[in-house]
């Protein structure tokens, strides 16, 4: 029997709400599940009236929350979304892997990964972190070192484009957003454009107005008109996307808005020789395959190359036999989800390439699922050039002689460099470490941890929390 | 140089004799004798793609059909050499697409392989693109061979300019780019003495022209029976609305009426080409529906992307061809296009765009377009 969803791709807040008028509704539907996704139509008249509605129960209400309050509700919300019977968990589950292509297992690993890192503690640590004590954003708090009073303000209104890699990923804006007492307003992507409204349907559950301050819309890209009102009306934009998009977004925003820019970025790993050996060889290569796997390799934090050093124990080959069993064991637990034909076609086409160039005789080795496209491993000699995988599972692996020998290779792609795993296991891996610093990654991991950052990572090398805010300071003042 | 061994020569006699019988002939069970005959001898004389094949317990001996024969992927030719004999190549083809050439597919051809493809040329392009038997001035925007050694299009028009050419046939693709004034010239004179034209060359040469007539406001009347001939296509565009509104130019630009734009499909990994019947069809009075064609020296079938086995027909999958003018190379391929089988041949869907994924991926391309842009 055939079970049918409604589902939107928008919120609104509940006032509004009647004022949205459905432009169309996509049909999504397999052997046993149909979506009706309805697609808002919208126009100018609408967005000022969402704006105006936003900026005033900021104004109003979250502006004037305690920022412990705010925790508190964010945390709720997390936990709510961890629990496995959560009516809107098992709705996002039944619903986003027909709309992505992921398997349902993948989204499930999604949002555990973004909720278990967004609870309260974490929260308190990266207000800390960042701005020192939270509480500057509740009222002046007095400042040794100013010597005087300081308080943080967030902006009124975040604009906020998102990208459709990551199932889960666009509640972390929101969290942002409300942490800096900011109202938030996001476009959704067109191939993951039902989480964030289900997510803000959660904080409504909790905190009707709070919710109030938040809304979701879906337009097609390129609306330049929308765009740029939105822009315009904004304090601050941040973006997620390819680096074309998010060039072509830039344009249309205004100078004066402060502006974040998470664009795609490359991950890889390093395995010194001191960590290539026997003993937990399995566990380590379950690691990297888990990194490998996760989010279908869609993330910006997914590896594209795991660079293994030679010399140790267990040879990089034998390395990547292992790996290649823990990719398809994870395949079984965690299968991949589905991908375009072109997607497929550019797997298949790589992998032959690499196969004769093993038939060649060249320190090639290529293990593969069979005979669909599930996951790929590649080995060969570091060729001293960094290549981006196909994703969707398809990891190469560079036996490189010394570990000192990978940082040249990644200095093209610097300011694109985002995460990276390291396991040396000896006194080098303080240097490589500095050195990775300088040329541009932002994070440094161990294996197995790529795709769980915590909520205190400086996300992209910023700080994603302090630089919304702007600060007043209250200088003691002399006695007259 | 070395001559190619006898059996090469008879074997290539014989597939030229096939082709020669032209494109109406129905002789399935020949096309089978050969294909399997051109793979025996590939799989004798191409160590890589014998292991290949046998890796995938393939043999000729183990074999009745040619839908058994391993297909290379096309990117296999980014990396390796896999011609049957090469010392014996005169020519190579690259792809096009990336301005690295280490990153470029090479085929190689021996002469035998060069003289196949030259009797597919003629056979198809009498059948396909000039069943009237009209000889026309051909006009071609793309370069020369001289210019261009490397490019397929280039040899292949340069034969249809000898094979079926007036003697003003001419490239307008100089060392210096795009003749565009010459072009205009020619057009015009054709126009005033009343001799036909053929406009040939990449489907993206001919937007460019149109354009700039458009800028331009020209417009021509070409005498009745000109056609174009545009390879390629409009990659990763709306196949339909681009393929009529291209078709609308043509008529509204040079005066050529519908039925006499023909499109191709070429690949440089492939020696036969691909047409149209739109003008065959047109010609001979029949009532098909359009599609691209296999000659009777190729077969195309359609795969599961994500398995690589047969689909059925109408489905939509990449496409697999087998040439049997390949014989110099690897004569079953494994293309990234999208397409499905018709009733009458096959449809082309566009191709495959690499870094189209969904997901963070960046080519080192993108990047280095961007440090450019700066």
């Amino acid at each position: 029997m055939m079970e049918n969803f409604e589902l939107e791709a928008f919120y609104v807040p509940l006032e509004l709400r009647d004022q949205v008028k459905i432009s169309r509704t996509v049909v999504y539907e397999d052997g046993s599940t149909r979506i009706l996704l309805k697609i808002p139509s919208i126009d100018r008249t609408f967005i000022q009236s969402l704006i105006h509605h936003l900026k005033e129960k900021r104004g109003v209400y979250l502006a004037n929350l305690p920022i412990e309050t705010i925790v508190h509700v964010l945390d709720v919300a997390s936990r709510r979304w961890l629990d496995k019977n959560y009516p809107l968990r098992k709705l996002a589950l039944k619903t986003i892997p027909l709309i992505t292509g992921f398997s349902p297992e993948v989204v499930e690993a999604s949002i555990d990964a973004e909720m278990e890192s967004s609870l309260r503690e974490d929260m308190w640590r990266a207000l800390s972190l960042e701005i020192g004590d939270p509480l500057y954003l509740n009222d002046f708090q007095y400042s040794p070192q100013l010597g005087g009073y300081s308080r943080a303000f967030g902006p009124e209104l975040i604009v906020s484009i998102f990208s459709e890699n990551i199932p889960a990923l666009p509640h972390l804006l929101f969290m942002r957003s409300a942490l800096v007492k900011s109202a938030c307003l996001g476009k959704v992507a067109r191939g993951e454009p039902t989480f964030a409204p289900l997510y803000l349907k959660t904080i409504e559950e909790i905190d009707p107005e709070m919710a109030e301050c938040m809304a979701v819309l879906y337009w097609q890209g390129g609306e330049e008109e929308i765009e740029a009102f939105l822009f315009g009306q904004a304090d601050a934009v941040v973006l997620f996307g390819g680096v074309e998009t998010c060039r072509s977004l830039l344009e249309k925003i205004p100078r004066r808005v402060k502006t974040l820019v998470h664009g795609h970025r490359l991950g890889f790993g390093v395995i010194g020789q001191q960590r290539m050996k026997r003993q937990g060889l399995e566990r380590l290569a379950e690691e990297v395959a888990l990194d490998c796997s996760m989010f279908d390799q869609q993330a910006c934090l997914s590896p594209h190359v795991y660079y293994l050093e030679e010399g140790g124990e267990v040879s990089p080959k034998e390395f990547c036999q292992a790996v290649a069993v823990a990719m398809e064991r994870l395949n079984q637990k965690m299968p991949r989800g589905r991908i375009s034909p072109q997607e497929a076609s550019t797997i298949h086409q790589l992998r032959a390439a690499y196969e004769f160039r093993e038939l060649n005789g060249e320190e090639v080795l290529v293990l593969a699922s069979s005979p669909k496209t599930d996951w790929t491993v590649v080995y060969e000699k570091d060729p001293g050039v960094f290549s981006p995988s196909p994703l969707n599972r398809f990891i190469r692996i560079y036996g490189v002689e010394d570990i000192f020998q990978v940082p040249p290779a990644l200095k093209p792609i610097g300011p694109f460099l985002q995460n990276a795993a390291v396991a040396i296991g000896d006194e080098r891996e303080k240097e490589f470490i500095r050195i990775l610093g300088e040329l541009g990654v932002a994070r440094i991991t161990s294996p197995g941890k790529m795709s769980v950052p915590s909520m205190m990572w400086h996300h992209d090398g910023i700080s994603p929390l302090a630089s919304l805010l702007r600060w007043c300071d209250m200088e003691k003042k002399d006695e007259f | 140089m070395k001559e190619l061994p006898k059996e090469v020569l008879e074997l290539d006699q014989k597939i030229i004799n096939f082709i020669r019988k032209g494109v109406d002939q129905q002789d399935p069970e020949g096309f089978n004798r050969l294909a399997l005959e051109v793979f025996a001898l590939q799989f004798k004389s191409i160590p890589l793609y014998r292991r290949y094949c046998e890796k995938r317990g393939i043999e000729p001996e183990k074999i009745s059909s040619w839908e058994e024969i391993p297909a290379l992927p096309t990117d296999v030719f980014k990396v390796m050499e896999l011609s049957m004999f090469p010392p014996q190549t005169v020519r190579t083809f690259m792809t096009s697409g990336t301005t690295k050439p280490e990153e470029r597919g090479k085929v190689g051809y021996d002469e035998g392989g060069l003289r196949l493809m030259d009797a597919t040329i003629e056979e198809a392009a009498s059948s396909f693109l000039f069943p009237d038997g009209m000889k026309t001035k051909i006009l071609i925007i793309a370069p020369s061979p001289e210019i261009a050694p490397h490019m397929i299009m280039a040899y292949g028009m340069n034969r249809l300019k000898d094979y079926f050419g007036l003697p003003q046939s001419r490239f307008l693709v100089g060392r210096e780019g795009f003749e565009v004034e010459t072009l205009l010239k020619e057009l015009r004179s054709s126009e005033e003495e009343g001799v036909p034209v053929t406009i040939c060359g990449g489907s993206f040469g001919f937007i460019n022209f149109f354009d700039y007539c458009r800028e331009k406001g020209l417009k021509f009347k070409l005498p009745s029976s000109s056609r174009t001939l545009d390879a390629g296509g409009f990659k990763g565009r709306s196949r339909e609305v681009k393929r009529e509104e291209f078709i609308r130019e043509c008529g509204e630009i040079l005066g050529i009426e519908k039925e006499y734009s023909v499109n191709l499909l070429g690949l440089t990994e492939i020696s036969s080409q691909f047409y149209d019947n739109t003008l065959r069809n047109f010609h001979k009075g029949l009532l098909l529906s359009g599609a691209k064609i296999n000659p009777p020296w190729t077969k195309t079938v359609v795969v599961d992307p994500e398995t690589l086995k047969p689909l059925t027909p109408g489905e939509t999958g990449l496409l697999r061809h087998c040439d049997l003018a390949n014989r110099g190379h690897i004569l079953a391929i494994q293309t990234d296009d999208l397409g499905r089988m018709t009733p009458e041949g096959f449809e082309v869907f566009g191709r495959s765009k690499e870094g189209e994924g969904r997901g963070c991926s960046l080519t080192i391309d993108e990047m280095t377009r961007i440090e450019k842009g700066k």
